[in-house]
């Protein structure tokens, strides 16, 4: 005897569905909507562009940790995203089955689980300790490091969906791998890279830890990438626990920047690759 | 008809690990003809096929020796193995169009991607082949768009225009018309007919009446071996062997 029709256990189902994504969408419209609340207030043109008051004294902003946030993740960018998609490329492309690919992809495996403190620590004891001073390159090193097996693993997974038949048809025509490579399969694979290359992005700008160890804080401009450098993570993080009121309400607005500036990025970044046409692989 | 020889194929053997797919298969295919391969499904026609244009050799495990003489160069040793396939194209069973290309550009795919043409070129070379494939009128006015948005039918002609945009002289089709609607299987047909006045065709099929209609040779495989090779009148009228016979009045397989 059916309790429930099968079209009302598929409305059952779709309802349960909808009822685990409200659930897991409220929390995070609770979390921006709480940052924005907090946030918005602490936002003017002077928090913006000033450096940060001492400690005790009102004003000030946080325009040295925007910039070195901005500068940070540039470097770290330009050295996770190409050594990323090349280890994809060589997983999907040049050595999918043999030894040396799987070990290479089991230590990509391994990376991306690895604590991101372990990676401050790392660049830490690497850099840190042979120049004797806090610096943002190994900043930049530590949070590179880290999105290395994220985009690897977006990389390659994308490639690899790319039908044989795609690849047969570049062969017959006697196109050379690394052609066949870069301007068939990695393109039609752009979208998927290009995700993974976001959320890279996106989680080393929520990282402290990291920072912590290798570029710790400044309270100046920045004066080059070798020296200690402010950051929004590190900012939020010591301000936030200051218990002095002008200064948790900048990490409320530098919180809310940050979401801002990984938003802004995605979108900007969309927008430019938008592909020509819808990929199906 | 006794054309010369374009393709001289001589003890031509393949395996895949230990599996020996392919017996010491000897064949002259003609020089602009249509020959057809025929046999039931596994007996190693996409292998004959894949070792032309050294495909088969690409999948891991697999092997390959013999001669394939193109013009009396053997492409197993005379020749770049990249010039092997751009003077002996290929067309395969699921059409396969870059999705990331226009129309446009996936005719020129193979020259615009490692050759020198100029825009201009490329854009009338791209025309020339649309026409001789009959798409050119169909969608001249949908260069722009994916290559992967026309129909089956379309972008099986697409990928032989694609082929031909190489200048083969050679064009091998590994059942192209098994993923199609009659109404595309009668056009692309035709087009096979028609594409005889430039190159040799190599067609396989799994439709006996399909290679009747449109070779001039025909080739009948049986578990990797090469059983019969004639005039397809003859093949059709008088098989030699009887496991063609059997074959081609559709007694098995
Ligand atoms: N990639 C492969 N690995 C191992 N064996 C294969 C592979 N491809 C084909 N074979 C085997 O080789 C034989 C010939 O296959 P194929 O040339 O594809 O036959 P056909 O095209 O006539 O159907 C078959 O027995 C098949 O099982
Ligand atoms: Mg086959």
């Amino acid at each position: 005897m059916d309790i429930l029709s099968r079209r009302g256990r598929e409305r059952l189902i779709k309802y349960i569905c909808l009822l685990l994504t409200v659930l897991a969408v409220v929390p995070l419209l609770w979390i921006i909507g709480e940052v924005v609340y907090n946030g918005v207030s602490a936002i003017n043109l002077e928090f913006l562009t000033a450096l940060p008051a001492p400690f005790g004294e009102s004003g000030g902003g946080i325009g040295n940790a925007i910039l070195g946030t901005l500068i940070i993740n540039a470097m770290a960018s330009l050295f996770g995203i190409p050594v990323g998609i090349l280890t994809g490329m060589y997983l999907s492309e040049y050595d999918r089955t043999s030894r040396l690919g799987s070990a290479v992809r089991t230590v990509i495996e391994s990376l991306s689980g690895v604590p991101s403190i372990i990676f401050g620590i790392f660049a830490y004891s690497l850099i840190v300790l042979t120049v004797r001073h806090y610096t943002a390159i190994a900043a930049a090193f530590a949070l590179g490091l880290m999105m290395i097996p994220l985009i690897a693993k977006a990389t390659e997974e994308s490639m690899k969906i790319v039908s044989n038949d795609i690849r047969e048809a570049a062969i017959a025509l006697g196109v050379p791998k690394w052609v066949r490579t870069t301007k068939i399969v990695f393109s039609i694979a752009k979208g998927g890279i290009l995700t993974g290359c976001l959320l890279a992005f996106a989680r080393i700008s929520g990282e402290t830890a990291p920072l912590l160890f290798t570029s710790l804080f400044s309270f100046y401009w920045p004066i080059g990438i070798d020296q200690p450098m402010a950051s929004l993570q590190v900012l939020i993080y010591n301000y936030a626990m200051s218990g002095f009121q002008n200064w948790v309400i900048k990490a409320w607005g530098a919180s809310l920047l940050l979401v801002i500036i990984v938003v802004s990025i995605n979108v900007i970044v969309r927008r430019f690759a938008k592909p020509k046409y819808k990929a199906g692989v | 008809m006794s054309n010369s020889t374009k393709l001289d194929i001589q003890n031509l053997n393949a395996w895949f690990c230990e599996k020996h797919a392919l017996k010491n298969v000897n064949v002259k295919i003609p020089d602009k003809e249509v020959v057809a391969v025929i046999g039931p499904s596994g007996c190693g026609k996409s292998t004959f096929v894949r070792c032309i244009n050294r495909m088969h050799e690409l999948i891991p495990g697999a092997k390959a020796s013999g001669k394939a003489l193109l013009d009396g160069v053997d492409v197993y040793g005379g020749m770049d193995v990249m010039d092997v396939r751009r003077k002996i194209g290929m067309v395969f069973q699921k059409p396969n169009p870059f999705p990331n290309m226009s129309v446009a550009d996936n005719v020129v795919a193979g020259l615009k991607l490692v050759g020198t043409h100029s825009k201009k070129e490329l854009a009338e070379i791209a025309e020339e082949r649309l026409k001789s494939v009959g798409l050119w009128e169909e969608i001249k006015d949908e260069l722009k768009k994916s290559g992967a948005s026309l129909s089956g039918g379309q972008q099986q002609r697409l990928c032989i225009a694609r082929a031909l945009a190489m200048n083969p002289e050679v064009i091998l089709m590994d059942e192209p018309t098994s993923a199609l609607d009659p109404a595309s299987t009668a056009k692309l047909e035709e087009l096979v007919k028609k594409l005889k006045n430039e190159i040799s065709v190599v067609i396989i099929t799994h439709n006996v009446s399909q290679a009747a209609r449109i070779s001039d040779m025909t080739a009948f495989f049986y578990l990797g071996e090469l059983v019969e090779f004639d005039e397809t009148r003859n093949i059709f009228e008088h098989p030699k062997n009887p496991l063609t016979e059997r074959y081609i009045t559709g007694r098995f397989g």
